[in-house]
């Protein structure tokens, strides 16, 4: 039961921050590999809130994905300036530089051994202890990430963005501001990871940068891929069923030492089966 | 004398060591169908880049409506009041007939995300009203069965039909048509011919690219003949096919690519 | 006196990145595919050749196996998966996804087989000291790496431009359509051009571990930097990509003097954002 719990939580939490890559990767059609970077320092920030002063979760919450909004656009800028591929040399680097900071800002992040004994969140008051109210919040949280999203794309926002992802010169001749279209999906796509990872930093209580390195970024990707581009429907379903693998290989006799590398080794085979025979996911639209 | 009402002036354009401008000057009139022809290669779809923003020209200027426009941006000089179609379509082929004439729409409530996330009835709502707008359009260029088609299943001339009514939606008042009349079948292409004449008499300007000699007869008011990037002549369509050395110039360089 | 020594192994590590750049940018211009996976055959290649020595295998010809290897494996990519990709008109998108996915596949497989620690190539000759006088040294592989670097650049450009088989690589990447019908054969071309860049890239992916050890994800930093060098350096040209990979190796070099070596990720992604910002082209670009 607590076990079920947790693994609804954590998909949840990965529901958010699929919607986050699926508006970038899926929608607007962007590479990234660093979106793993962004919900770190949502995951951070709140962490650092709720050990270090006495602001409560909500005000961190806010103000993590405030910074992760400046921190996407940023991140997401050299893509509206290069072309395609020159982004995904900026979007590795941000990732990998990310990782160094995660990494070796020891005073910040406390290094490669990560934060210990993050608090809980505390809503209005209240000291969200059990699992089952972790997961009521995280379920509120992924809700309304999934209605936002359901109103972004069926408004004219979200067909904006369709037709940038088809054609962008075609976008500018019909007259409409393409970057300026692209800078508001970035945002977006940043609020929701910051959201995202002040949940995990607090449902966790611990953080260390290999939940937020390239192997994550690479994780979020295949459950987008997975679950499929561009609909409500894949950005579900993908956590929920890349969460529940690791279950299913336990069930394989690998040793431990090499779980870790088998499990991204499954991500990897993931994203170049799907690429080859089904770019659309399960419930997705074609890539 | 008024300002005209488009006025291209000296434009150079250089890609490596092919000049495509040569210090191109033209003028057009507003209300006038004015066919741009030249062979291949001549530099047309290249003015019509560096009239609407997507080619910053070496030097020269634009004006439209005694506004100096060269320098501004794509959707700047849409809202300006020129819009562009593309030689080679660029249709949103994933999106349905209607959308694709939805996105050209300016100024819509609901565009940025704040006001779809925090005023969805609003939307929704300004939305209801956006779409009977865009059937309209659809209906002008004849393709309202069509509305919820995906462009990639519309054939190739509903296909460009579409490229207009994505124009006619930014509610330009002049649009530069880039070829519009190649690979029509006869019927289609007089359903094309009536509906640019309509365009014009709802009091659009056009300026078209065609290759189609007998196309070119039967629309054009004014007649621009661009060579090597450079105007070498204007005048009525009946003047310039019945300059021989035009002709040598044109049949000599285009037949292999297209039929007279 | 540290900052020569300093300068001179950025000169070595330079070299190094440089086949790695100029490989790369090889398959770049010519496939137009960002082959992200290439860091995962620079690393296979030093696991094959250390696999090769530790059987016995002398140390020339582990390294001349360890191309073949990588040849093959390159040629198998691309028969196998950007064909196939490329035959069900694979957008850009789904291209790049696919290679990550390989790339993470590649890794994890090592990681799998070998472990994930750092290994030691065997063999006393490669850590003996060459001294260059004034108190500057290197180690014989290190001197090894950048003679064999820099021959290999010129190799490469003595190939793009005197041999038959690099003038049609030219061509194809000049105009691949007129390529098409001019019967260049570019899906040959392409195969060529995969297996000769995988096997080139090998040079510094085992000499380069001969010095510094062996790890599996110890490929996408290289990557990274060298695809910034190539890009730096005006993509298509040899010689900007071989220049700037050694230019940034020395400022990242130096910039021990003032910073430590964790962040030399930064550094290298400056030198990025600088060229995006002022020369997108590239220093050396065509035309
Ligand atoms: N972006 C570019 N880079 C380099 N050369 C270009 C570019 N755009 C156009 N050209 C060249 O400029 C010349 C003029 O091209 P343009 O497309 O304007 O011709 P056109 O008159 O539209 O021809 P067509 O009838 O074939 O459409 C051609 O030789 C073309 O190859
Ligand atoms: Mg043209």
């Amino acid at each position: 039961m607590d076990f079920l719990l947790s693994y609804l939580v954590l998909a949840e939490i990965y529901v958010l921050l699929g919607l986050s890559t699926n508006l970038l990767v899926g929608i607007v059609g962007i590479f990234s590999v660093s979106q793993a970077a962004v919900f770190g320092v949502g995951a951070y920030i709140v962490a650092f809130f709720l050990m270090n002063t006495s602001v409560s979760f909500l005000p961190a919450l806010a103000v993590a994905a405030i910074c992760c909004v400046v921190l996407n656009i940023v991140v997401t800028l050299p893509s509206l300036r290069v072309s395609g591929d020159y982004f995904v040399v900026t979007s590795f680097g941000i990732q990998l530089l990310a990782t160094a900071v995660f990494t070796n800002w020891t005073g910040g992040t406390g290094g490669a051994n990560g934060l210990p004994g993050i608090p809980p969140p505390d809503v209005f008051g209240i000291q969200l202890a059990s699992n089952a109210q972790l997961a009521l919040l995280t379920s509120i949280m992924a809700g309304l990430g999934c209605i936002a999203f359901w109103l972004l794309m069926r408004a004219p926002f979200g067909r904006l963005l369709r037709a940038i992802r088809e054609d962008e010169l075609a976008v500018a001749a019909a007259g409409k501001n393409v970057l300026r279209a692209k800078v508001s999906a970035a945002a977006l796509a940043g609020a929701f990871a910051g959201v995202s990872g002040g949940l995990y930093a607090t449902f966790l209580s611990f953080i260390d940068p290999s939940s937020f390195d390239l192997d994550a970024s690479i994780l979020l990707l295949t459950m987008v891929v997975v679950g499929g581009a561009r609909t409500l429907a894949g950005s579900i379903l993908g956590p929920f069923v890349l969460l529940a693998l690791p279950q299913l290989l336990s069930l394989v006799e690998i040793p431990t030492t090499i779980a870790a590398a088998a499990r991204q080794l499954v991500y990897g085979l993931l994203l170049i089966v799907f690429m080859l025979f089904r770019p659309q996911g399960l419930l997705g639209e074609k890539l | 004398m008024s300002a005209p009402y488009l006025h291209v002036s000296g434009i150079n354009k250089r890609f490596g060591g092919l000049q495509a401008l040569n210090d191109c000057s033209f003028t057009i009139r507003e209300g006038a169908i004015t066919c741009l022809v030249g062979p291949n290669g001549a530099g047309k779809t290249t003015i019509f880049n560096a009239i609407t923003g997507f080619l910053r020209p070496d030097s020269g200027q634009v004006e439209f409506r005694g506004r100096r426009i060269s320098g501004l941006s794509p959707q700047t000089i849409v809202a300006a009041g020129i819009a562009r179609s593309f030689q080679n379509l660029r249709l949103f082929a994933e999106i349905s007939a209607l959308d694709n004439v939805l996105v050209g729409m300016r100024g819509q409530f609901g565009e940025e995300p704040l006001s779809a996330l925090f005023r969805p009835l609003k939307t929704a709502h300004a939305q209801a009203a956006r779409r009977i707008t865009g059937r309209e359009i659809l209906d002008q260029v004849g393709l309202l069965a069509q509305a919820d088609t995906l462009v990639r299943n519309l054939s190739y001339g509903e296909q460009k039909l579409l490229t207009i009514a994505r124009l006619l939606a930014t509610k330009a008042d002049l649009l530069l048509l880039d070829e519009p009349a190649s690979g029509l079948s006869a019927g289609a292409l007089a359903a094309l011919m009536a509906l640019l004449r309509r365009l014009q008499s709802a009091g659009k300007t056009l300026l078209v690219v065609e290759h189609n000699t007998r196309v070119v007869q039967q629309i054009a008011d004014d007649v621009l003949f661009l060579h090597q990037g450079h105007l070498m002549a204007q005048g009525t369509p009946e003047a310039i096919m019945a300059d021989p050395a035009l002709a040598e110039i044109y049949f000599g360089g285009a037949l292999q690519d297209h039929g007279p | 006196m540290v900052a020569l020594q300093l300068f001179v192994n950025g000169i070595v590590t330079g070299c190094a990145l440089g086949v790695v750049a100029i490989s790369f940018s090889l398959i770049y211009s010519t496939l137009r595919i960002f082959h992200v996976a290439h860091a995962g055959i620079y690393t296979m290649g030093g696991y094959v050749a250390y696999s090769l020595v530790m059987h016995g295998v002398p140390d020339i010809l582990a390294l001349l196996l360890a191309m073949v290897a990588a040849a093959m494996a390159g040629a198998a990519i691309q028969v196998l998966l950007y064909q196939r990709l490329a035959a069900r008109k694979g957008t850009h998108l789904v291209v790049l996804i696919a290679s990550l996915g390989l790339l993470a596949v590649i890794q994890n497989l090592l990681a799998a087989i070998y472990s994930a620690n750092i290994l030691q190539f065997p063999g006393a000759w490669s850590g003996e000291i060459v001294n260059l006088g004034d108190g500057i040294r290197l180690t014989k592989v290190q001197f090894l790496t950048v003679i064999v670097c820099i021959l290999a650049y010129i190799g490469m450009m003595l190939f793009a431009h005197r041999t038959l088989l690099g003038k049609r690589i030219r061509a194809v990447a000049s105009n691949p359509f007129l390529a098409e019908i001019t019967r260049l054969r570019p899906q040959a071309v392409y195969v060529y051009v995969i297996a000769i860049a995988s096997a080139v890239v090998c040079l510094p992916g085992v000499l380069v571990p001969y010095d510094l050890g062996l790890q599996p994800y110890g490929g996408v930093t290289p990557l990274l930097t060298a695809t910034i060098a190539m890009i730096a350096g005006g993509v298509g040209s040899i010689t900007g990509a071989f220049l700037l990979s050694v230019a940034i190796s020395v400022v990242q070099n130096l910039s021990l003097l003032v910073m430590p070596g964790e962040w030399s990720i930064g550094v290298t992604f400056f030198v990025f954002v600088i060229f995006m910002l002022f020369r997108p082209t590239g220093l050396f670009a065509a035309r």
